[in-house]
């Protein structure tokens, strides 16, 4: 029993969600309601679930619904859904494999599941039933990851900058990411770009202002609008969204610092419109120039893909529940 | 890329045997050889910078140089036994040829740089390929240190040419040994001095080595 991102608004799923130190007690005082022997409680930010093993169907579900009922209203109650037998352990199978997940396909809801049921199994609440049935849904995440490729390409603007990024400079620990333009996507691909490793940050904007708030919040440093150009010499990611009507950064700037660069790999990411880079700094042979459209392109391309593998994904889940029934 | 390598490896011992001397008395000779320094490197190389791929781009040229080695008249099926072994003559056919390894697989790196280079400019990014290759600046080092470790071996290879005793044809195949050393040297003082854009190195890399191919079977 539960409610995801598709049954329940964000305002009715902070109600019911569990922090992430309590998995364990809850689930335990799951098994302490009667004719419930075992129980495993998941938490995330798009879902609540309950899973319990009863040993009458109907009781269990109304016992179930019983404790969840207390404290919310008959409204915040309409939004949970149940599944028995088959269909809930079908329901787990596509859990685990991200196929019930708002970015289809994605890999963190199996740690966020198998922490779930390592807090239940720690405190007791899990016997022979749960403890076959989630065993079972990670090896079926982990062959339908194997043999599809629902988890493959990055779905979001930020994710195949990355990306990209990673697949030009490999690890991008040491790297220099240079902001041109305080908004919002820009801070978005520049926190992705620093938690895989990018260790310096520098930040120009027309209005100081911002710029050093943004340089505060990633720890890095501020440049003068006006005086930019001279950390291009340094840079190996470039992220632009300005307001700009003109291009901020032309192939002549590029061409003059070459040499002084020693004519490293320069990663451009153009996320402004219009553009903030000048079209012909792609030519450049070590520049790699990205703009929103390209991105977007990657992205919808990517979640193509996934799409496709949805059908494949459910053929395995179904032939692993005919197995286990 | 190991069962192959154990199979060269035997087969030059066989060879090395036969002839009392290093195993390169002949063309077919030089090509297992040349394999053989190939795949080592790549095993080498490989494993270190985690370029499985690299095997794939290798095996066709090591492919290659085995079904030429196996051509008619190529290997001779009972080589001369030698009596007397000139010590510079056989290491400066060993470093040549371990040179022509390491060379060869910078150039295998270089295709690989060229091929995601182009993928990345063109944001080619859905293909199965482009998932599978490494880094384009992991890449663009391989090509680098191999370029410098095959140089290394030429130089070698050369200083024991020039120490060996010479015939009239040795001397026409030492300059063109000596002007594919200059070519190598001038590519990698500039790549030192003021830097290259990568895939000019990766083409360079590539040029070169093709044209070392070609031209030695033309002059010997």
């Amino acid at each position: 029993m539960g409610l995801n991102h598709e049954t329940a608004p964000v305002e009715v799923r902070e109600h019911f969600a569990v922090s992430e130190d309590q998995l364990g007690s809850q689930a335990r005082a799951l098994t302490e309601l009667s004719t419930i022997a075992e129980g495993v409680v998941i938490s995330t930010c798009n879902r609540m679930e309950v899973y319990v093993a009863a040993e009458d169907r109907q009781m269990g579900l109304d016992v179930l619904r019983q404790h969840l009922s207390e404290g919310h209203d008959d409204e915040d109650m309409s939004h949970l859904y149940q599944k028995c037998g088959d269909d809930a352990k079908q329901h787990l199978f596509a859990l685990v494999c991200g196929l019930d997940s708002m970015v289809l396909g994605e890999t963190e809801i199996f740690g966020q599941v198998k922490h779930a049921y390592k807090q239940a199994f720690e405190a007791g609440a899990t016997k022979g039933i749960l403890n076959r049935l989630f065993q079972k849904s990670f090896a079926v995440g982990k062959r339908i990851r194997t043999h599809t490729r629902i988890q493959m390409g990055a779905t979001s603007v930020g994710n195949v900058a990355v990306d990209l990024a990673e697949k030009i400079f490999g690890k991008l620990n040491g790297s220099h990411v240079m902001i041109i333009g305080a908004g919002e996507t820009s801070r978005l691909v520049a926190k992705s770009m620093i938690s895989r490793g990018a260790s310096q940050l520098t930040v120009t904007n027309r209005s100081i202002e911002r710029a050093r708030s943004l340089a505060e919040e990633l720890n890095g440093e501020v440049v003068p609008f006006d005086s930019w150009e001279e950390a291009l010499v340094k840079a190996d990611v470039i992220v632009s969204s300005t307001g700009a009507s003109e291009p901020v950064l032309h192939a002549s700037q590029i061409e003059a610092v070459r040499k002084k660069r020693k004519f490293r790999p320069l990663f451009l990411i153009d996320i402004a419109v219009p553009r903030d880079i000048e079209a012909q700094a792609g030519d450049i042979e070590e520049v790699y120039l990205y703009d929103i459209d390209k991105l977007q392109q990657l992205a919808s391309l990517a979640k193509e893909s996934r799409a496709k593998q949805v059908t494949l994904c459910e053929q395995m889940i179904a032939e692993e529940i005919s197995q286990t029934s | 890329m190991l069962f192959c390598f154990i199979a060269q490896l035997t087969i030059l011992s066989i060879r090395g045997e036969m002839r009392a001397s290093c195993p390169l008395g002949d063309t077919g000779e030089v090509l297992i050889f040349s394999a053989w320094s190939l795949t080592m490197f790549y095993m080498a190389v490989g494993s270190v910078y985690r370029l499985s791929l690299l095997g794939v781009f290798t095996a066709p040229l090591v492919c290659f140089l085995l079904s030429l080695a196996l051509m008619p008249g190529l290997l001779d099926a009972s080589p001369e036994r030698k009596t007397v072994v000139d010590g510079w003559r056989e290491s400066h056919a060993a470093f040549s040829v371990l040179a022509y390894g390491a060379l060869g697989l910078a150039a295998v790196a270089g295709v690989m740089f060229i091929v995601l280079n182009r993928q990345l400019k063109d944001a080619l990014m859905s293909t199965g390929l482009f998932a599978n290759l490494p880094p384009a600046r992991d890449l663009s080092k391989v090509v680098g240190r191999l370029l410098l470790l095959g140089f290394a071996l030429l130089t070698l290879g050369l200083i024991c040419g020039l120490v060996m005793e010479k015939t009239g044809a040795a001397n026409k195949h030492l300059y063109v040994a000596l002007g594919q050393w200059a070519a190598y040297a001038v590519l990698l003082i500039l790549k030192w001095w003021r830097g290259m854009p990568p895939v000019k190195l990766a083409m360079a890399a590539v040029l070169l080595f093709v044209l070392s191919l070609m031209i030695f079977p033309l002059i010997n």
